[in-house]
């Protein structure tokens, strides 16, 4: 455990120090603060500025969290600084398991980042705290979390370029694939493709489950059922890909 | 003693090495052998970046790969790369935080940097490093546990005239305080002038093992290694062509 939270230290400073990292969040500030401006021409209308600012927050978290997941893994393993760290005793899943909680950290800071700007931001316009905006960042933080898990699952056994293709088309269908189970029972699908698509449905992640936006803009309530679903969803999925992950590093040649 | 028993390791059709049987209980041994002879391969198997195909690797009776083994071992692969945005006293820190220390034994840090001629830069981060200034931070970190045993790929590549005199002046020193210490080298001169004996690699397989004034028999041992290598080779030949006669044809002929 003491190796695995060295790792995840050290991945934390490395990555604050990437010019990449200052940049995204750089935008991402500057982004949710323009919500100011993009709220004027929609007469300050909160659901409005509550759109604006969670979806630039998702949006550039998922930047970052694709950028992190493809990239910090497998540089460790292509550049072969891995091999100063294998070498000592220090086994294969510490280190792996260290990247990604490393990763995780960079990303809760930046969720951080670009949430009190939004929070501060909707404090200041409305004079209101936005908790349930604040539950929508942390559902947000967690699909992030299972995306760095898939980025990191797939560099086991891919280049990064490859990784960053297979990663953001996980992330579309994702999205997609719960709509498409729905779409293919409204319109009577059956037999092999109604199949393929539930299994689809089965192997890709459901990120629909981590959208409180909706729930955040028009203030319908606290879902903490749905919250704590998620939660669960993420761990067990998060769970299986670092399994799989660590199986394969295992075994890799370096 | 290290003692390396039948190892082999074939990477798909091709073996990198081959049945490789040797005892070493002396100071300072040399691997010595063309680019591709096999000596990285030999060394990533003793530190655990390759399991090998068959053979065992015993240190002082135990399995090499064995946790407890690794805390003695230093380890400076060739031709090192690091965490650029560190700097050289952060990468000596968080190398001797992977052995389960806190990391705060600074002055045992500088004087490891001292030792190899890079303190006054240790402050610097890497990027900023030159390939020599690389080498040497390479070799410092295999000294941050204070180990029993190192293993040097390629320790002198890529450094000036005065920093190899330094290095083989570090490893003689070594030498002195008990350790014993390995290096993997295509260099002739550095292996005559430091080594207590030398095993000649060729193709995965030992030609010879033993002392070096032994192994030259008068001659220098430029001549001699080239004399042995061919040898081998004339050897081989009639084998491999006896071989090629034997090899199945996949084409059909009309």
């Amino acid at each position: 455990m003491r190796n695995i939270w060295v790792i995840a230290k050290n991945t934390l400073k490395l990555e604050i120090r990437d010019k990449i990292l200052y940049g995204l969040i750089v935008f991402g500030i500057l982004y949710v603060f323009l919500t100011l401006f993009m709220a004027d021409l929609v007469l300050k209308e909160l659901p409005m500025v509550k759109s604006f600012g969670l979806t630039g927050i998702y949006f550039f978290n998922a930047l970052v969290a694709l950028f992190l997941g493809t990239t910090s893994f497998f540089k460790d393993i292509d550049r072969k600084v891995a091999y100063f760290v294998i070498s000592k005793p220090v086994s294969r899943a510490q280190f792996l398991l260290g990247k990604f909680l490393g990763l995780c950290m960079v990303l809760l800071l930046t969720s951080a980042i670009l949430g009190v700007a939004y929070i501060g931001l909707i404090l200041y316009e409305h004079g209101g705290f936005d908790w349930l905006g604040l539950l929508a960042i942390a559902m947000q933080y967690l699909e992030m979390v299972l995306f760095i898990a898939f980025a990191i699952f797939v560099s086991t056994f891919s280049s990064s370029l490859l990784s960053i293709v297979y990663t953001s088309a996980v992330f579309f269908l994702g999205h997609v694939v719960s709509q498409l189970v729905s779409d293919a029972q409204q319109i009577g699908l059956g037999g092999a493709r109604l199949f393929l698509v539930k299994v689809l449905y089965y192997i890709f992640p459901n990120l629909e489950k981590f959208d409180a936006r909706d729930i955040a803009i028009h203030a319908v309530g606290m879902p903490f059922a749905e919250f704590g679903l998620a939660l669960a969803y993420a761990a067990v999925y998060v769970a299986v890909l670092l399994f799989a992950a660590t199986w394969i590093f295992d075994k890799k040649e370096m | 003693m290290v003692e390396f028993s039948h190892l082999t390791k074939a990477y798909r059709k091709r073996l990198a090495v081959d049945d490789f049987t040797l005892s070493v209980d002396v100071p300072i041994f040399g691997f010595l052998g063309q680019n591709g002879a096999g000596k990285t391969t030999i060394m990533k198997m003793v530190v655990g970046l390759l399991e090998p195909t068959s053979g065992t690797i015993t240190i002082d009776g135990a399995l090499s790969s064995h946790p407890i083994f690794k805390k003695k071992l230093g380890y400076m692969p060739e031709t090192p790369y690091f965490y650029e945005h560190m700097t050289g006293m952060e990468f000596m820190r968080f190398c001797d935080q992977l052995f389960g220390n806190d990391g705060a034994d600074t002055a045992h840090y500088g004087e490891l940097l001292k030792r190899v001629g890079i303190y006054g830069a240790s402050d610097y981060q890497i990027r900023t490093y030159s390939k020599g200034m690389r080498q040497r931070l390479g070799f410092a970190q295999a000294l941050v546990n204070d180990p029993e045993y190192l293993f040097l790929d390629e320790p002198l590549d890529g450094l000036d005239p005065i920093g190899r005199r330094e290095m083989k002046e570090v490893m003689r020193e070594l030498k002195k305080e008990g350790r014993k210490v390995f290096l993997n080298t295509h260099i002739l001169a550095d292996v005559e002038e430091i080594c207590d004996e030398v095993g000649i690699i060729h193709e995965g397989k030992l030609l010879y093992a033993g002392p070096v004034k032994k192994f030259c028999d008068g001659k220098p041992l430029e001549e001699r290694f080239v004399e042995v290598v061919e040898a081998h080779e004339r050897e081989e030949a009639p084998a491999q062509k006896v071989r090629e006669v034997h090899k199945p044809h996949h084409h059909a002929r009309a």
